[in-house]
């Protein structure tokens, strides 16, 4: 039987905030008895996603929105902001050559979830962002 | 799991060793950048982090990483990484960080 499970937090904007829907995910991995490897990347996307959607937040809504819906094959994590939204097309890739010696050494986010995932789909407009992410745990 | 962050820091031959523990985030990556300062400023060029008991980093605390390998190249110094998770040595491969900053198993690989 295909055992599914759900967990879906209202976050404040608060500083660290993040570490609250990782705690959420690893007890859920365990309860599945998801790999260390794949929780660990799993980790790495929250934390990002969350960290990003605080960011785009820009105190236009006092929370954010987490979703994950998990079974022992596969990993969704949505996570929705309410802020004034972005267009993911103009977001320069980054890269660490040019990293260096620029006063600018962040903006890492987006690459990491898309490199870290299966599947990355952004929705984002003038009401806020909306990141959809699979992440294969097998 | 820790998440309040702690840093050790040790000189073992001519490199300095940062042993960190917990969440490597933007409060993290400015302790670990400001104890690389006192000791880049005495002359230290080999620099080891050891981030065994950090389970969790972020891309923001990332950013001083960066910041010290920009330092310790210009100095043709190295930034070295040791008991990364898998998760974390995956991030930094997709960050491309081991283009300026090496893996090894231990200080003494790189000990003079």
């Amino acid at each position: 039987m295909d055992k599914r499970i759900k967990l879906e937090i209202k976050l404040p904007l608060v500083k660290d905030i993040e570490l609250v829907a990782i705690e959420g995910l690893e007890l859920m991995g365990r309860h599945l008895q998801i790999s260390d490897e794949k929780i660990g990347e799993a980790r790495i996307l929250v934390t990002e996603g969350v960290i990003n959607a605080i960011e785009h937040s820009e105190n236009k809504s006092p929370f954010v929105d987490v979703h994950f819906i998990m079974n022992i094959n596969a990993l969704i994590i949505i996570i929705t902001d309410y802020g004034k939204g972005f267009d993911p097309a103009i977001i320069e890739n980054p890269e660490i050559g040019k990293k260096i010696n620029s006063d600018y050494k962040r903006g890492w986010g987006l690459k990491l979830m898309k490199e870290m995932s299966d599947d990355f789909q952004i929705d984002s407009n003038e009401d806020g962002t909306k990141i959809t992410i699979t992440k294969n745990l097998r | 799991m820790k998440m309040d962050f702690d840093l050790t820091a040790n000189i073992e031959g001519d490199v300095l060793v940062l042993k960190t523990e917990g969440y490597i985030n933007n409060d993290g990556g400015e302790k670990i950048a400001f104890e690389f300062e006192t000791h880049f400023t005495n002359g230290i060029s080999k620099v080891l982090l050891d981030i065994e008991n950090s389970k969790v980093v972020n891309s923001i605390g990332i950013s001083y990483l960066i910041e010290i390998i920009e330092k310790l190249n210009e100095k043709n110094g190295t930034l070295y990484f040791c008991n990364m998770d898998a998760a974390i040595e995956k991030t930094f491969n997709i960050m491309g960080l081991f283009q300026f900053a090496k893996k090894v198993d231990s200080v003494g690989e790189i000990k003079e």
